[in-house]
Parts: C-alpha cells; structure tokens; sequence
C-alpha cells in the first residue's frame, strides 16, 4: 500500500488510466462497427516502426520511438485498405496478413539489433512488445497525456457526426457529413493512442485497451453516451489496478497485468450485465430479447 | 405542381463496368407522390443513390432546385433501407429521431429543448411515442420503418426519397405510412418513392416512373400505368 503515495507510481499509473480512459472511449467506435481487429494489426505493426526508429536514432528515446510507431501505423493500414480494395481477399484476410507480416519484420529486426554489437542498450526495446509501465519517464507519461486529452478533445468536438455516421453511414453523408473524414479521424485517433501506449501496454497486447472496454460498455447500456462512459471507466480501473500489480510485483510485465484485470470487468459483465447470462436467467419477465 | 424539382440529365451508372442505369433522363414534379418502379435489377435504388451523391456516376447531372451542389442536398430527407443501418448501435428511438435535426444545427451545437420537442410530434405523428426510449434493435420491421420516416419528418426538408419504405412491414403500418405521406403532401412536400408491390401503385401514387436501366415511361400515373408500359419494363428488357 505503500507504493500507493509513491511518487513515481503516481506518475505512471495516471498516465496509464489517462491513456485506457481515452482508449476506451475511442476503441468503442471500432467494436461498434465491428472494426476491433484493424486495432490489432495496427498494434502489431507498430513494432517494426520502433526498432527502425531506434536503429536510426541509436537510443531508446520515446519521442523518435513514437513517431516511428506512427510512421508504421500509417503504412499498415494503407497496405489494408490496398489489399481489400484491389483484391480479392477480405477484410479479416488482410489484417491476419499484415499483422502477422509486420510483427515478424519488427522480431526479425529486433533480433538483429539485439545480436548485433554496433548497437548498444538494446534491453529497452523488449518494453515494447508486453509494455513495462515502471520504466516509463515523464516525458512519456506527458505524451500520453497530451495524446490522450487531444484525442478525448477530438472525440467530443465531432461527437455528433461519430455518432450519426457509426450507426447510420448512408444517412450521415446525405445530411452533410463527410463519411471519409470521420474514418480518417477515428483512425488517427487510434493510431496516435496506440503508438504512445506501446511502452506502457506493448504492441501485442494493446489492442485490448481498444476494444475489452467497448465490449464492457456495451454490456450495461443501451445508450451510446453511457456505453462511452462505462468504457472509458472500466478502461481506467483496469489500467489503475494493472499498472499497480505490475510496479508491485516484479515481473508482472504491465501489458498482461492490465488486460487481466480487463478481461476479469469484461467476464463479470457478461455475466451481470444488462444482458450478462446471469441477468436473463434470473430476469425472465424482464425484456423478452 | 408543374415546376421540376428534381432532374436528371443523361445519367450513366456502372458498377464494375457493368450498367446499372443506361442514359437516363427524368423530372420530379414538385409536391407529387412519384413512384419509382422497375425489376429486380433495374437501377432503381442506384438512381436515388446517384441523386443522393452517395454514388459517383459515369456520366450526367443532377438537379436539385436548380442547384448541382452538395448543399442542395439538405433540402432532401433519405430514407435509407433498413439493412444499410448498423441496429446494434446502442441508442433510443428518441435519439435516432433528433439526428434529423443535425442539418439544422450545425456540427458543433448540441441539440436543445426545441429539437426534442420538434422530434416527439415527429413520433407522435408516426405512433411511436411510447417507444421513445426503446433500444431500436427491439423493434419490428415496421416499427424500424416508422422511426426512419419521423426521423425525416424531423429534417423538415422538402423533398422526401425512400428506398422501398414497404417493403417488409405490417400492414397498419404500411397504411399510416402512405396517411402521412398524403398529409405531408398538402403540406407541400415532394416525395420519390422506390415501390416494388405493382398493386398498389395506382392507389398509392399521383406520379410514376416505370424503369429498367432507362425511363421507359415517366408522368401522371393516369397516363403511364398501362400494361404495355409495365410489360416493357418487366418482360422485354427484364435482364434482371
């Protein structure tokens, strides 16, 4: 409990809540639209975009680390939409390709790098595949931060278009609403949320940040506000308790210890939900859905 | 009712090289109830997409009130068919109507206490009042359609397109439908319905376009509803 008022702790777990509030909200889009797994694919292709960056640079900077996370973000996703656009593999095809493509790229670099002696303080970049929050600096904490606010700021700005686009993209265009902008922005969003988030989460597991907290909101609402806010909640608490678990406990990279934590809120709600199985068993005169 | 609220100029549409509509011209009449029919195939739906700029055409034009921009474009309430809508969205009848006032507020202003009032008579007028705050996937085909029409009464434009607003629903409400469209007539408004039950199209329409790629027969029903017409779209030409 110590650890509670420790300094360092607090910087690091708000920073982690700050960025899974924002993640949850965010995500929700995605599991709504039945889009989570671009998610993943982006997450898992941000990881040859940190080794080359660090290859570049020569350190384990953040600030050229993110950027580079960006960088390859950007790509995966165009090399998607070029490969269900011009052929005629499917959506989930396309992900299973690039994710799995990417992520080998980024290990076949990363073992490269780490066996190559011209390159020196190579332990860093282990952080980016499982995520280990008691490393992080300030500065990475202020780039969540500034990242996550702008986005939230994004969010709540185009929350009327979001809304109206994600249940109803016909519509959305013919009252006005430009469908491709939406996309773009909800795209960045997530892009920019996964690449600063790396170090904290790593890139394997930090899909779930987008996606466990939707899942979780929608569990318990019918309204889309509320669906936001529960997400964004249960995205906090998690990523609260996951990142002391980890600071407490050596060894507990903080990736794994926040989507546990998840998936235990994710378990309960479907379990207790609105229309968790528990609910409906007991609830028989309730809503006969 | 003779001025041409809408018109289409020599409209070309394809999908993947394939035509689905055929150098097509047409005019809708302001304050008519015009139907849009045609086989399965015929272009029908692509020819409001195209209006609705939700498709890029080959070639031609579009005219809406004298005006080829995009701005045009709210004077129209759509009406979408019901699978293009994602019904797992989490969100009430309530909700789904007020974003037909989203083209009167602009994209940063919240909607007041105006807009709510504006979409409960909207709810009213389709008897849907009592299910205001329902989670629209908990409701019936019909019960789905009559949302989508307060929702554009909502938008308060003057022209109304639909996309086979029948098509699968109840009865009573296919009737309180074709009530309200006939009361919003006298209001002044213009409709352009896409209708696929040939029976009821003299009963329920004062315009009609019979299509099959291209017009093949465009006016006051009293004149086109013949069998030939019909035949020539459906048995000639149906390629479908």
């Amino acid at each position: 409990m110590e650890l509670l008022s420790s300094y360092t702790f607090l910087i690091v777990a708000i920073g982690t809540t700050i960025l899974s509030f924002a993640a949850g909200v965010i995500g929700t889009v995605s599991v709504i639209k039945g889009q989570s797994l671009i998610g993943d694919a982006i997450g898992h292709a941000t990881f040859p975009g940190v080794i080359l960056a660090f290859m570049l640079v020569g350190v384990t900077d953040t600030l050229p680390l993110t950027i580079g996370a960006i960088i390859f973000g950007v790509i995966a996703f165009f090399f998607i939409q070029l490969i269900t656009n011009h052929s005629k593999v499917t959506l989930d095809g396309a992900l299973a390709l690039i994710l799995s493509s990417f992520f080998g790229f980024g290990m076949a670099l990363k073992s490269y790098v780490q066996g190559n002696p011209g390159f020196s303080n190579t332990q860093g970049i282990d952080d980016y595949i499982f995520g280990q929050a008691a490393y992080m600096l300030r500065l990475d904490v202020w780039l969540i931060i500034i990242a996550s606010v702008a986005s939230l700021l994004l969010f709540m700005i185009f929350y009327q278009q979001i809304r109206i686009y994600t249940f109803d993209p016909v519509y959305s265009s013919t009252i006005g609403i430009n469908p491709a902008l939406v996309n773009v922005l909800v795209l960045s969003m997530t892009i920019l949320l996964i690449a600063v988030g790396l170090k904290a989460v790593g890139a394997i597991l930090i899909v779930n940040l987008l996606i466990a907290p939707g899942v979780i909101g929608l569990l318990w609402s019918d309204r889309f506000n509320i669906v936001l806010l529960i997400a964004g909640l249960s995205g906090a608490v998690s990523a609260f308790i996951g990142t002391y678990i980890s600071t407490a406990y050596a060894g507990f990279a903080t990736g794994p210890s926040i989507i546990l934590v998840m998936s235990v809120l994710v378990f309960i709600s479907m379990m207790f939900g609105k229309r968790g199985l528990v609910t409906r068993k007991f609830n028989l005169r309730g809503d006969a859905t | 009712m003779d001025k041409d609220i809408i018109k289409v100029n020599d409209l070309i549409v394809a999908y993947d090289d394939e035509p689905a509509i055929w150098h097509l011209n047409m005019a809708l009449k302001e304050n008519s109830i015009t139907a849009i029919v045609g086989p399965n195939g015929a272009g029908k739906s692509t020819l409001i997409k195209s209006i609705m700029q939700l498709i890029k055409p080959v070639s031609g034009e579009v005219w809406i009130n004298g005006s080829k921009s995009r701005k045009a474009l709210k004077e129209i309430a759509y009406v979408p068919q019901k699978g293009e809508v994602n019904w797992d969205f989490p969100t009430t009848v309530l909700d789904v109507v007020m974003m037909g006032r989203y083209v009167h507020k602009g994209w940063l202003k919240r909607p007041n206490k105006k807009d709510r009032e504006i979409a409960m008579s909207a709810l009213r007028v389709m008897k849907m009042e009592a299910f205001r705050n329902r989670q629209i996937s908990e409701l019936s085909g019909g019960q789905r359609q009559r949302v989508f029409l307060a929702r554009a009464i909502c938008q308060n434009a003057g022209i109304y397109i639909m996309d086979e607003p029948l098509q699968g629903i109840d009865i009573t409400t296919e009737k309180l439908i074709i009530k309200t469209i006939k009361s919003l007539q006298q209001e002044g408004k213009t409709f352009l319905i896409v209708h696929h039950n040939l029976d009821t199209v003299e009963e329920y329409f004062d315009h009609a376009v019979i299509m099959n790629k291209s017009v093949i027969a465009a006016g006051d029903i009293q004149d086109v509803w013949t069998k030939e017409n019909i035949d020539k779209a459906y048995m000639e030409m149906g390629a479908g």
